[in-house]
């Protein structure tokens, strides 16, 4: 909606505009001192924000060894910056790093276990040893048990949790003292839609990406309150994306071709831009805004109604057939 | 179906449940009769979850109570038998420990029987800044105020599914919708809380258990002690004067007997004191009053409880909102200085 509004905008202000882009940096110089937030928030509103460049920073990719990590760690090495590769999956990760170095930039891959905390802490100190500071943190690993509540093994419900949600806190807790320090810094959440409005099936995913944007959400604001305006965080929230995390996910029939999963090349560089704008909160596609916004405004009645319509309550059953075939025939899960 | 006549039921629907939301507002909703039902409230020693088992001992029902306390416990269970409660059960449960919850949830089965009503209550807060917490108490933050939930909700579900009978409440916070300043794992942990509540609430509908009910409360700060000192800043007025007769308009009208206090004075249960000089617009709530609301929520079916009023307000506001004019909406309400003057309990809360 608030991209829509921009356009909009952006297209009747046209005639008037005749400066660059907004950019903070260069109306600092001119001895201007914004109110910070106020006079941004409204100038975001009314102009396209400048991309910023991240040549040379150094950036910690989580997951790096999946679909939407390889792509993250692509992309921005296309855009300059130094990579530090974390997976649980040493093989995967390799791979990315061999893709990555091909475009110049130097890369470190870790092994990691995000579940565990020690394991966490330890790679961090290695990192901030061996390669450096940190300044763009992408908290991109994720996990999902793919059973219902009451199928679901303690062991897998609780390895949801710790991945998804507990790792952000330890990430948080290993590299943003550095970010505070220098007051300068930019912390990414790839949480997804279903951290804000919940599904069937997936009890344990819904809680831990739910909890992953309320902690994204209070960090930001405590990093508001500290003045600490050089640190960034951007919230990322696709829409189930077509990487083999949820395969078999359908919705109603006759809708499947409105809201198809995503392409994750596509999920990648729209969360690229809203990264490089420095915007606060990106709901991929923008269509997921809706259902954020119902949840937020109309009882739950009238959500559910358009819930089960959407086919939403019977959306996630395949994707769990598909993941019980799997395990009974004896796939291994990936770390 | 056909597709669009599918498409026209449930616009339909939408616009009728706004409606009745709407009319809900005026007329008293039909209440259901929970005499004779078995209720579980973990951490039920002190705050809110004593006065819950005192209201729900109000209407002849079985007590299961849960705490780390035993002394709290011991005295919510005195009250709540005074109170005309048909049976009193209490144990001794830590809720962080997953296997001491099915131990205990195993015992409750065997001495009691099946649970309809489960009351996740049990909560603690840190209290300390994010970074500043040791990692210990943000994981216990996590084990009671999420986990918990997971542990008591396998055990205790599968009964209420068998019978198609049940109600699952889960007492969350306002800091479950809204990220809170000073309270990172706090508010993940109710977000956490939220979303998995919701999440189990549709997975029931899906299934067709529409027996079993959920109820979700997210209520502001309340004076029991756990969140004490914190204060927010007072503002509009007019508006808060204006948006109190209007809630006292129709709270009176449509039930005579709950009080919506918005000027707390005087010590509960021995904490500190906290006084307010002028009606702010999200005042610290009452605990009788918040006990009030959530069997009332109970009794009538409410999914949604958002406690003060203006609550529900707020939370439309922050989504609607561009985030950038949320936080400047936020930073003149005084929202962001919220936990600057915490000061918590003495004892630690179970």
């Amino acid at each position: 909606v608030t991209q829509l509004l921009i356009k909009q905008k952006a297209a009747l202000l046209a005639a008037t505009i005749s400066q660059p882009s907004y950019n903070p940096a260069q109306l600092h110089k001119t001895g201007l001192q914004p109110q910070r937030h106020t006079e941004s928030a409204i100038l975001q509103t009314f102009l396209r924000p400048r991309l910023k460049c991240i040549d040379g920073e150094l950036c910690l990719i989580t997951g790096a060894g999946g679909a939407l990590g390889r792509l993250f760690a692509l992309e921005f090495a296309k855009e300059g910056a130094h990579l530090v590769l974390w997976d649980c999956n040493g093989a995967a990760n390799e791979q990315t790093a061999r893709l990555v170095r091909e475009l110049g930039v130097r890369v470190h891959t870790y092994t990691v276990d995000l579940s565990k905390r020690q394991s966490i802490y330890e790679t961090a100190n290695r990192v901030r040893a061996e390669v450096g500071h940190v300044s763009i943190l992408v908290n991109n690993a994720g996990v999902v048990a793919g059973r219902r509540l009451l199928d679901c093994p303690d062991e897998l419900l609780e390895r949801t949790l710790l991945v998804n949600c507990h790792a952000l806190f330890w990430m948080t807790k290993a590299f943003l003292p550095r970010m505070k320090e220098q007051n300068h810094g930019h912390i990414v959440t790839i949480a997804s839609a279903l951290g804000l409005f919940s599904t069937a099936c997936v009890e344990d995913y819904c809680a831990s990406k739910f909890g992953a944007v309320g902690f994204h959400e209070s960090l930001t604001h405590e990093l508001i309150a500290e003045d600490l305006n050089g640190i960034k965080t951007t919230l990322v929230c696709p829409y189930i994306v077509d990487t083999g995390m949820f395969a078999g996910c359908e919705i109603r029939k006759e809708l499947r071709s409105i809201i198809p999963p995503l392409e994750p090349l596509y999920t990648v560089q729209q969360s690229m831009k809203a990264i490089l704008a420095e915007q606060q909160m990106i709901c991929i596609p923008r269509l997921m805004y809706i259902p954020f916004l119902a949840r937020a405004l109309l009882p739950w009645e009238a959500n559910v109604a358009t819930y089960r319509f959407m086919g939403g309550d019977k959306c996630m059953l395949p994707f769990i057939k598909n993941i019980e075939m799997k395990t009974s025939n004896g796939h291994t899960k990936l770390c | 179906m056909n597709f669009f006549l599918e498409t026209i039921k449930v616009l339909l629907l939408s616009i009728w449940y706004n409606v009745e939301s709407f009319i809900y507002l005026f007329v008293p909703m039909k209440k259901k009769n929970i005499a004779g039902e078995v209720v579980l409230i973990t951490g039920a020693g002190s705050g809110i979850g004593r006065l819950m088992a005192q209201e729900f001992a109000a209407h002849s029902t079985v007590l299961v109570l849960w705490d780390i306390n035993q002394e709290g416990m011991k005295e919510t269970a005195r009250l709540a038998k005074s109170n005309g409660a048909s049976r009193v059960h209490y144990y001794i449960c830590d809720c962080s420990d997953k296997n001491e919850v099915y131990r205990v949830a195993d015992q409750v089965k065997r001495e009691v029987g099946d649970v309809s009503i489960l009351v996740n209550n049990a909560g603690i807060v840190t209290g300390k800044k994010f970074m500043d917490a040791p990692d210990s108490l943000i994981e216990k933050t996590m084990d009671v105020n999420i986990m918990a939930h997971f542990w008591t909700y396998k055990a205790f579900l599968p009964a209420m599914i068998a019978n198609n009978h049940g109600h699952l409440v889960s007492i969350a916070s306002s800091a479950g919708l809204i990220g809170v300043n000073g309270l990172a794992d706090y508010c993940a942990s109710k977000f956490a809380a939220v979303g998995f509540a919701e999440s189990v609430g549709l997975e029931l509908l899906a299934t067709g258990k529409d027996g079993v009910k959920t109820t979700i409360v997210c209520p502001y700060f309340i004076n029991t002690g756990m969140f004490d000192g914190c204060q927010t800043k007072s503002s509009i007025r007019t508006l808060k004067r204006w948006c109190r007769k209007l809630c006292m308009a129709t709270q009176t009208w449509k039930n005579g007997f709950i009080q919506h206090e918005l000027v707390v004075h005087g010590q509960i249960h021995g904490y500190q004191q906290l006084h307010h000089k002028w009606p702010r617009l999200l005042p610290i709530l009452n605990p009788d009053y918040v006990a009030k609301k959530i069997i009332h929520a109970v009794l009538t079916d409410q999914v949604y409880l958002l406690l003060p009023r203006t609550m529900y307000l707020i939370t439309a506001l922050k989504n609607v909102l561009n985030m950038k004019q949320a936080i400047v909406l936020g930073q003149y309400l005084g929202a962001f200085n919220l936990m600057d003057t915490f000061r918590g309990r003495s004892r630690k809360q179970d």
